[in-house]
C-alpha cells in the first residue's frame, strides 16, 4: 500500500494540480458574480473583473431594491418555503411512519400505489388542464399542494425508521397503552430528527429554487417568486446587452442613460436570490449530504 | 408482532374479504389515517391527470373540454412530420447522447481521482464546494454563467490575455454554435460533485484487505484501481446508466429554457411542450408529444433493466 513508484508520484502531482484547478473552477463563479454585483456597471464593461470589485458601488443593489415588487416576491418565496416545508414534511413523515409498520395490511400495495406515478405520469398538459379545472391557476396554493407528496422522501423516512428505530420500542409503548399518535410524536419523531432535518432541507431548497411552477401556472405579478424574477432578468439580459453594445458602437453616450448594466443587475439579482442558501449551506452541510446515503436504501 | 398465532391467522382466512377489511381498518385505523393525506394527494395530483392523455387523440378545445371531437392519430402524425417537433426530438436525443457520453462518466472519474487525494482537509473542502451548486437553482447557475461567459467576462478576458488585444470578444451565450457546449459545461459544473457522492460511498465500502492482498501480489496503485476499485463501483455505475437510459427522451427544461434567448434557435421536447401547449394553447399536439415521450421512456427503462439483469446481474427491480 505504501509503495510509491515514480510514475505514481508523477500521477499524484498531476492529480493535485488538476484538483486545485477544479477547486478554482468550483469557487470562482461565486466570487466573480459577487465582484460584478458590487462593481460599477460601466467599469465592468472594460473587462478584467476577477475575484473582487474594481470600482466598488452599491448602485446595482440599490437599483434592484428600489423596485418594491422584489420585496413582495421575497415574501411569496419565504411563504412558499415555510408553508410548503412544514406541511410537506408532516404529510411525508406521517406516511413514512405508517408504512414502516411491517404488519400493516395492504402495505405493499399501498407502496406500489405511491410509486407507480414515478414510472407513468399524465404529462405536462394533462396536469395543466387538471390545475385549470381545480382553480389552481393564479392561486398561491399551486405552489404548495401538488408538491406536498414525494414518494422518494416517504421511502427515505420509512427506511430510516425501519433500520434505525428498534421496533421493540413501538411494541413496548403499545403494551404500556400508549396511543399510536403518542408513540409517533413522542417516541419515534425525536429519534428521526436526523432524517427529518435532511428531508426538510431538501423540501425547503426545492421550494426556494423552483421557478417553473410560476412560469407554468401564474400570470399574476403579485404571486411571482424571487427565482421567477431572476429568470426574467436573466432571459432579458442577452438582448439588453446587445442593445447596449450597439448603442456604444454607434457612439451614443450610454454613461448617462445607463448607470447599471444588465450584466451587473443580473449578478446582483443572482446574489440576492442565492444568498440564503449559501449562508445556511456551510452550517447545515452535514444534513444536506447525509440524505444521499439515506436514500441509497432500496425499497 | 410479526408472528401471529397460527390459529388466529387461520380463523381470519375463513372470514370474508369484507370482514377482514373491517378488522384491519378497526385495528390500524390510526395508521391508515396518517397515510390518507399522502394517498389522496397522490391520487389527485398524480393519477387524476393520467386519463387526460386522451386529449392527445382529440382536437381539444377549451370550451368543449373533454367533449371535443376525436381525431384519432392526427396529432401523432403532426409530431412526426412537422419539423418543429421532429427537430425538438432530435435535439433532445442529441443532448441525452452527450449526457451519457460526457456528463455521466465525469463524476465517476472525479470520484476515482478524488480517492487518490490524501490531503484530507483539502479533500473535504473540495467536496464541500463541489456539492454546493446542487442546491442552487438552474437559473441562478445560468445567471452566474452570464457573468463569466459575457462579452466582458472571464472567458473573453482570458482569450484577450492569451491572443492579444485585437481578439474579438465572443458572446458565448448568444452564439448558436456554443449552445450545446454551454449546456454540457453547466450540467457538469452543477452536478459533478453531488453525483460523485454515490461513487465515493461505494469506494469507501471496499474491504481494505483486497488492496493489501493485491499489494502483496505486486499490483501497483494503477492496477489496484483497475482490478479492485473500478469493478467495485461498476454495479453502481450501471444502475445510474440504466436510470439515464430511461431518461434519454427527457431533457432539462430549466437549463434549456433558461439558456434560450433571441439569438438561439434550439428547441427540445420539453420546451416545445411548454411553448406549444401552455403558451400557445395547442393542448392536443403537446399532449401527444408528451405521451410519446413518456411511452418511449417507459419501454426503454424496462428493456434496459431486463437486458442488464440478464447480462450483468444488476437491475433496478
Amino acid at each position: 500500500m505504501n509503495h510509491k513508484s515514480t510514475s505514481y508520484k508523477i500521477f499524484l502531482f498531476a492529480n493535485y494540480l488538476f484538483m486545485a484547478a477544479v477547486f478554482i473552477v468550483c469557487i470562482f463563479p461565486y466570487f466573480h458574480t459577487l465582484a460584478k454585483a458590487l462593481n460599477d456597471g460601466n467599469d465592468t464593461m472594460r473587462g478584467g473583473i476577477t475575484f473582487y470589485p474594481r470600482v466598488f458601488t452599491m448602485q446595482n443593489f440599490q437599483v434592484l431594491l428600489a423596485d418594491t415588487s422584489i420585496y413582495r416576491a421575497f415574501f411569496i418565496s419565504v411563504l412558499r418555503v415555510v408553508i410548503g416545508t412544514v406541511l410537506g414534511v408532516a404529510v411525508q413523515f406521517a406516511a413514512g411512519y405508517a408504512l414502516s409498520h411491517q404488519n400493516l395490511p395492504g402495505r405493499r400495495k399501498l407502496m406500489l400505489f405511491i410509486i407507480i406515478p414515478s414510472f407513468i405520469a399524465g404529462g405536462t398538459i394533462p396536469t395543466y388542464l387538471l390545475y385549470v379545472h381545480s382553480g389552481l391557476i393564479n392561486n398561491f396554493w399551486v405552489y404548495i399542494l401538488p408538491q406536498l407528496m414525494s414518494y422518494y422522501n416517504v421511502m427515505v423516512i420509512r427506511s430510516y425508521i425501519e433500520s434505525s428505530v428498534p421496533s421493540s420500542l413501538n411494541d413496548a409503548a403499545a403494551i404500556d397503552g400508549a396511543h399510536e399518535l403518542t408513540i409517533m410524536c413522542r417516541i419515534i419523531f425525536p429519534l428521526c430528527l436526523p432524517v427529518v432535518a435532511t428531508v426538510s432541507l431538501w423540501v425547503a431548497v426545492t421550494h426556494w429554487n423552483n421557478w417553473t411552477t410560476t412560469m407554468y401556472y401564474i400570470t399574476k405579478e403579485s404571486l411571482f417568486t424571487l427565482q421567477y424574477k431572476l429568470m426574467q432578468v436573466v432571459k432579458e439580459s442577452e438582448r439588453l446587452q446587445a442593445l447596449l453594445q450597439a448603442a456604444q458602437a454607434s457612439g451614443e453616450d450610454v454613461n448617462v442613460s445607463v448607470k447599471s448594466t444588465p450584466e451587473s443587475l443580473v449578478s446582483a439579482q443572482v446574489i440576492i436570490t442565492t444568498i440564503p442558501i449559501i449562508i445556511v449551506y456551510p452550517f447545515l452541510q452535514k444534513y444536506f449530504v447525509k440524505g444521499v446515503t439515506l436514500g441509497a436504501v432500496k425499497s | 408482532m410479526k408472528t401471529k398465532p397460527i390459529a388466529a391467522k387461520a380463523g381470519v382466512q375463513q372470514k370474508s374479504v369484507a370482514s377482514r377489511f373491517v378488522t384491519a381498518i378497526k385495528k390500524y385505523y390510526v395508521l391508515y389515517l396518517l397515510l390518507a393525506p399522502a394517498l389522496l394527494l397522490t391520487l389527485y395530483f398524480s393519477y387524476l391527470p393520467m386519463p387526460g392523455i386522451i386529449v392527445a387523440f382529440m382536437d381539444y378545445d377549451v370550451f368543449d373540454g373533454f367533449a371535443s371531437p376525436w381525431v384519432g392519430f392526427e396529432n401523432f402524425k403532426q409530431i412526426f412530420t412537422l419539423p418543429m417537433f421532429t427537430k425538438s426530438m432530435a435535439h433532445t436525443l442529441l443532448l441525452s447522447a452527450l449526457n451519457l457520453l460526457i456528463v455521466q462518466p465525469a463524476p465517476l472519474v472525479f470520484a476515482l481521482l478524488l480517492n487518490e487525494i490524501h490531503a484530507n482537509k483539502f479533500k473535504r473542502v473540495l467536496q464541500t464546494v463541489s456539492y454546493l451548486p446542487h442546491f442552487l437553482s438552474w437559473i441562478a447557475v445560468i445567471g452566474m454563467a452570464n457573468a463569466i461567459f459575457s462579452t466582458y467576462g472571464t472567458i473573453n478576458d482570458i482569450r484577450v490575455a492569451l491572443f492579444g488585444e485585437g481578439t474579438e470578444r465572443i458572446r458565448f451565450l448568444a452564439s448558436q454554435g456554443f449552445f450545446v457546449p454551454n449546456v454540457l459545461i453547466l450540467t457538469v459544473w452543477k452536478s459533478i460533485g453531488w453525483a460523485s457522492i454515490i461513487y465515493l460511498a461505494s469506494i469507501t465500502g471496499i474491504d481494505p484487505q483486497l488492496y493489501e492482498a493485491a499489494y502483496v501480489d505486486g499490483a501497483n496503485r494503477f492496477k489496484q484501481c483497475i482490478h479492485i476499485t473500478i469493478p467495485s463501483v461498476l454495479p453502481t455505475a450501471i444502475m445510474i446508466f440504466i436510470i439515464q437510459i430511461g431518461q434519454i427522451f427527457h431533457d432539462n427544461f430549466d437549463l434549456v429554457y433558461g439558456l434560450q434567448n433571441p439569438y438561439i434557435d434550439f428547441e427540445t421536447v420539453s420546451t416545445v411542450v411548454y411553448k406549444e401547449g401552455i403558451s400557445a394553447g395547442n393542448y392536443s399536439v403537446a399532449t401527444a408529444l408528451g405521451l410519446f415521450q413518456g411511452l418511449v421512456s417507459f419501454i426503454l427503462v424496462r428493456s434496459v433493466n431486463a437486458f442488464s439483469r440478464k447480462v450483468n446481474d444488476v437491475a433496478l427491480w
